[in-house]
């Protein structure tokens, strides 16, 4: 440009700073609208841009793991795959959604229409199907469908099936608890995050923030049970099998530590699978232990005792004038299995004596029997995590009517729980605390920190240390020879325990029921240093009824296997062998004893025999009936074709039915016994059977076992 | 200025010699900003490119290999006189016509609806880019040599605007208008500059509004975009997407930023962001304090490149830095307006930046040029062929055999280029 002329030159220097102005002006608005976007109005920009991508998802964190108490597995939570679809992608894509849906519908069998309205949606994210087998999910991958994706999702898992399953519980496919523990500690094991604000793509996918990559957040809490797998899973099994053979209706066993109140086991019958907890019927999942209560029986009057002796109203070694075997109480009659005359308290527990239960609560009077019941912690539940534990039933004292005073000291007229039968027999066990259940012994955090630590915590003393050591050296003749549970001893180990065999209330005639029963044991082991509290309640068995027969051997075989498993010696030399001999002794005495009681039974030979634990309900109208033809059938459906026709059953052996008296057709009064004889389905005569003879049991009649009133 | 070693490379003679340095202000400032570029190109595709080519690094890689040749590009054009490029103004000004044409004619690959590139091995040409910088050497070479004539009609102002014309149809064909406005914009700019009369300049305008206008509503592609324009947010979810979301770009970056790489919208929100919105990505990773540098980083790109205009040897010089630092100007600005809502959305990058090896190349050549415009020329020999361009005072003159040949050449690249010229316009 200095070639040029002078006025050219500024002409074309005034040109090209119009230009620069020019620009210089739109660099200008540029700026400001720069300051107007990021400056003025850069909340209400920031804000819109948020909302699209700042979601509050909710979280699934991954639900934390329960396990036993040495650590193993009960339930985790494993990822699988679940299906979705961006039904925009998939349109951007040049996807049809009717032929996706119809690929989908096919391969994961789901409804193709309701599959395509999701496809055929504006959205972003739509669920095909949640939690599919890794094999299906191969497969659709395969197919590489436009817009579907998948994400790994927590499954809960139950590693060992039925396994303590009505303590665990289930969770749903959203990973919400919804039965035992898994409802009672959701939040805990849900974790404690439930939305948090994720950053996601404009695909959708959740891009991990910070809040994400927090341990805490992304999992929730893992909780170590005190349960015992091994002891749980003998429990579970000796239940079954206690079950099955005395075709019962359900039942349940508890083991717990007396000492801590660690609950070992807790075990019920029937069982579900919590990896499909629809396949079962609700009242398969039931937690019987916690939910059920039942009128307890025999099994209460240790508590009886104990507390009297506490009180000072007996003397260890008092006589108690048992009215040889019949007491009259308002317009009703206690009856005792075995008429006695004088017992000591000893005895009264050996032989389960009704009315010197009821002559011992006496002493205490309605006020005091009832402040000892609940100091045993009957009449509240028990405090364990688990829903829908049941209270048990005692009414206060003042609402008692004349008869309940006398009946509720041998446990009729309140009911209790598994739970807490087990729980008060841990009194005795442990030298006279009521300790506070456990069952949840440490909770940790995603990060392995310890959140929460159970430790043992005494309740209240109960009874005197002392009083607690009598009572249970008085429970150790229960299953000693002519105790009531012969079938609970365990060889080498010496054990305390009371037997309870309840007639079960009848709703329908208001009194209580004829042949329905609540067999139960409740004991500890070893008497001397107890280690185990074991409770076994069987509900309504058919082929036999008695605590001692029923629900003994089923403790007899879990106290076994658990000790065992415990490591707990069998004998620890020349203690042992002095308590071996000093139980010799003891069971002598008991043997004299009983014979004198066999005699003096003999002599009252018109006396109709008693059971353990007296009916007191009102007699069935009288009528006649056809005896119905029974061979063939179970001992059940005999009992049922026969209370049909309001006739009783008297069994003898097990299996079907070979034969029976009278014969089918007779026209009987209704009420009448019907004798049936059982045999093994493929034998032929019948060999004297073991649950025959057990049936029999030192304490009844040499004929049958047959159902008093 | 005669103490001044003279550089090594020296102007073909009769030009005058080459006395200075390049404008180091200007280099420093466009080698920062290709620089910052990368880094930009990388913090933008890193997500997209990992989701789409399973390679985060993927464009990080290519843009860095583009920014390495480019900036050797510029500084080897750099000391290459300019007035070299003269006698050769029809080879880039022809390559580019015959490239658009391939393109138009469907051999070009297509991408978002438009036809604009043209595969080479692995690069992609995009022939509207070498348009521009033809267009830019073939005005600056045609106004320097009419000189006087400038303000006629026949001679000064119509083979320029239909050349102009051809070009700009071709882009519309692709379509790529952006690059048609571009075209056009650049004409006008330097037909001003050169002095042509502004009646003409005002009277073309009148014309090309309603044909503009036209084009913009006979195209439902285009009336969406202005759509967008006016109303970014009541069309966020078709249209004025892509505006919204640019506009929330920069809204969520605030005074000072997200922070670099952290910017949310790059997770597909924002579509296109490593290219024609990465000054979005700017706007939210480093706020309107980065926005404001990098409107600074421009602005002194404009400054130094008008300087060099203003201070070029000769008319050849000051037409070529003009047509030069408009182009990187305009470009630049526009972009910034287009991503700000304060333009319709064109399908400009952003120059040094958005990644884009045709676009970094073409940028770069023209900054080497306009770096060799900006050195410092001895005034003797500006003195000596005072008052006519070289290639028409020498004529006369004849001194050495050498410059009779090279003026042969000159005046035989002048018949060729009148002799395309005369029939092009005919045609157009």
């Amino acid at each position: 440009m200095k070639n040029l002329a002078p006025r050219r030159r500024r002409w074309m220097r005034a040109r090209i700073g119009v230009l620069a102005l020019l620009l210089l002006g739109g660099a200008g608005a540029v700026g400001h609208r720069a300051w107007e976007l990021q400056v003025d109005r850069a909340p209400a920009l920031r804000e819109m841009a948020e909302e699209q991508y700042l979601r509050r998802i909710r979280l699934a964190p991954k639900r934390g793991s329960i396990y036993d108490r040495h650590g193993a597995e009960l339930a985790v939570s494993v990822d699988v795959d679940s299906v979705w679809a961006n039904p925009r992608e998939l349109r951007r894509e040049g996807g049809d959604p009717r032929a996706v849906a119809a690929q989908l519908a096919q391969l994961l069998s789901v409804d193709r229409e309701r599959i395509e309205a999701r496809l055929s949606s504006d959205r972003y994210f739509v669920w095909i199907k949640r939690r599919i087998s890794p094999r299906l999910a191969a497969e659709v991958r395969r197919r590489e469908l436009p817009g579907v994706h998948f994400d790994p999702e927590p499954r809960r898992f139950y590693p060992n099936g039925p396994l303590a399953s009505h303590v665990l519980g289930f969770a749903n496919i959203d990973g919400e608890g919804i039965e035992g523990l898994e409802l009672a500690l959701d939040e805990r094991l849900r974790g404690s995050v439930r939305a948090v604000p994720a950053i996601r793509d404009r695909r959708g996918r959740v891009v991990f923030s910070q809040q994400l990559l927090d341990d805490r957040a992304a999992q929730g809490d893992d909780v170590m049970l005190t349960l015992d797998r091994t002891i749980q899973r003998i429990a579970e099994r000796e239940l079954a099998l206690a079950v099955q053979t005395f075709e019962a209706r359900a039942g349940s066993v508890v083991v717990m530590d007396p000492h801590s109140g660690e609950m070992l086991a807790i075990a019920n019958y029937p069982t579900f699978d919590p990896n499909q907890p629809g396949a079962s019927p609700a009242s398969h999942r039931r937690n019987r232990a916690v939910t059920d209560r039942f009128e307890p029986g025999s099994t209460v009057k240790p508590f009886t005792v104990a507390a009297a002796l506490a009180a000072g109203t007996i003397g260890p070694e008092q006589l108690i004038d048992c009215m040889n075997g019949a007491m009259e109480v308002d317009e009703y009659t206690i009856h005792d299995t075995t008429p006695h005359d004088h017992l000591t308290p000893a005895q009264i527990l050996a032989l389960s004596s009704n009315i010197g239960a009821a002559k011992i609560g006496g002493t205490l009077g309605r006020r005091g029997l009832y402040r000892a019941f609940r100091r045993f912690g009957f009449g509240e539940a028990t405090g364990l995590p688990l829903p829908g534990e049941a209270d048990g039933i005692l009414r206060h004292f003042e609402r008692w009517y004349e008869m309940d005073a006398a009946t509720i000291a041998f446990g009729q007229g309140m009911s209790v729980t598994s739970v807490q039968l087990a729980s008060a027999m841990s009194v005795l066990a442990n030298g006279g605390k009521l300790v506070e259940p456990i069952l949840v012994r440490r909770v940790t955090d995603g990060s392995g920190h310890v959140i929460d630590e159970a430790a043992p915590r005494v309740r209240r003393r109960v009874v005197p240390e002392r009083v607690a050591r009598l009572v249970a050296d008085m429970l150790t003749a229960v299953t000693g020879p002519g105790g009531t549970a012969e079938e609970a001893a365990i060889d080498g180990y010496l054990v305390a325990g009371k037997t309870g065999t309840a007639q079960k209330a009848d709703y329908v005639t208001g009194g209580y029921s004829d042949d329905r029963w609540l067999a139960s044991f409740v004991g500890f082991v070893p008497a001397d240093h107890p280690r185990l509290v074991i409770s076994v309640v069987i509900d309504e068995p058919v082929i036999a009824h008695y605590g001692g027969v029923v629900a003994g051997p089923v403790f007899r075989r879990v106290g076994e296997q658990a000790l065992r498993h415990l490591g707990v010696p069998a004998s620890d030399g020349g203690d042992a062998l002095a308590r071996q001999q000093r139980e010799h002794e003891r069971r002598r005495r008991l043997a004299r004893r009983l014979e004198r009681a066999q005699r003096r039974a003999e002599a009252a030979s018109g006396a109709a025999a008693r059971d353990a634990v007296a009916g007191v309900a009102p007699q069935p109208g009288e009528d006649e009936a056809s005896v119905p033809e029974l061979r063939g059938k179970t001992a059940r459906a005999a009992l049922a074709a026969l209370r049909e026709r309001g006739l009783r059953m008297v069994l003898e052996g097990s299996g079907l039915v070979r034969s029976q008296r009278p014969e089918p057709g007779t026209i009987v009064p209704r009420g009448e016994r019907v004798r049936v004889e059982l045999s093994p389905a493929s034998e032929g005569p019948p060999a004297p059977e073991r649950a025959t003879t057990l049936a029999l049991g030192p304490m009844a009649e040499p004929s049958s076992t047959e159902v008093a009133r | 200025m005669t103490q001044t070693p003279r550089p090594r490379e020296s102007a073909p003679r009769g030009y005058p010699a080459v006395v200075g340095p390049a404008d180091p202000v200007l280099t420093a400032v466009v080698v920062a900003l290709v620089a910052f570029g990368v880094v930009m190109v990388f913090s933008a595709s890193a997500v997209f490119a990992s989701r789409t080519y399973d390679d985060p690094f993927r464009f990080l890689f290519r843009q860095t290999a583009f920014a390495v040749v480019g900036l050797v590009l510029m500084l080897g054009i750099a000391r290459v006189d300019y007035h070299r490029y003269r006698p050769l103004t029809y080879v880039p000004l022809g390559g580019a016509v015959v490239l658009l044409l391939a393109v138009v004619l469907g051999f070009g690959r297509t991408a978002g609806g438009a036809s604009r590139w043209i595969q080479l091995g692995p690069i992609n040409i995009q022939p509207a880019e070498i348009a521009k910088l033809a267009l830019i050497l073939w005005l600056a070479y045609s106004l320097s040599k009419k000189r006087e004539s400038i303000r006629s009609f026949q001679i000064g102002f119509l083979p320029h605007v239909l050349m102009a014309g051809i070009l700009a149809l071709l882009c519309l064909k692709q379509p790529d208008f952006g690059s048609a406005v571009m075209i056009t914009l650049l004409t006008f700019v330097l037909l001003f500059t050169a002095g042509a009369r502004l009646g003409y300049l005002l009277g073309a305008v009148l014309v090309a509004l309603p044909i503009a206008y036209l084009l913009v509503v006979g195209n439902e592609y285009r009336m969406n975009r202005i759509r967008a324009f006016l109303a970014p947010f009541e069309h966020r979810h078709d249209v004025g997407y892509q505006v919204a979301e640019s506009l929330m770009s920069f809204g969520a970056g605030g005074v000072t930023g997200v922070g670099l790489g952290d910017s949310r919208q790059k997770l597909f929100y924002l579509p296109e962001a490593h290219t024609d919105f990465i000054s979005a990505i700017v706007g939210e990773e480093l706020g309107f304090v980065g926005v404001a540098m990098l409107i600074a980083a421009f602005v002194l790109v404009v400054w130094r490149g008008l300087r060099a205009a203003a201070g070029a040897a000769d008319d050849y010089g000051t037409y070529l830095a003009v047509g030069i630092t408009m182009f990187l100007g305009l470009q630049s600005f526009t972009n910034l307006a287009v991503a700000m809502g304060l333009l319709p959305t064109k399908g400009l990058v952003l120059p040094f930046i958005s990644y884009g090896g045709s676009s970094l190349l073409v940028n770069c050549a023209a900054v080497g040029i306009l770096l060799n415009v900006s050195r410092a020329r001895s005034t003797q020999e500006a003195d000596e062929a005072a008052g006519d361009p070289p290639a028409d005072s020498n004529d006369e003159t004849g001194r050495r055999t050498r410059r009779r040949r090279s003026k042969q050449n000159r005046r035989r690249a002048k018949g060729v280029g009148v002799g395309v010229v005369a029939p092009g316009g005919s045609v157009g």
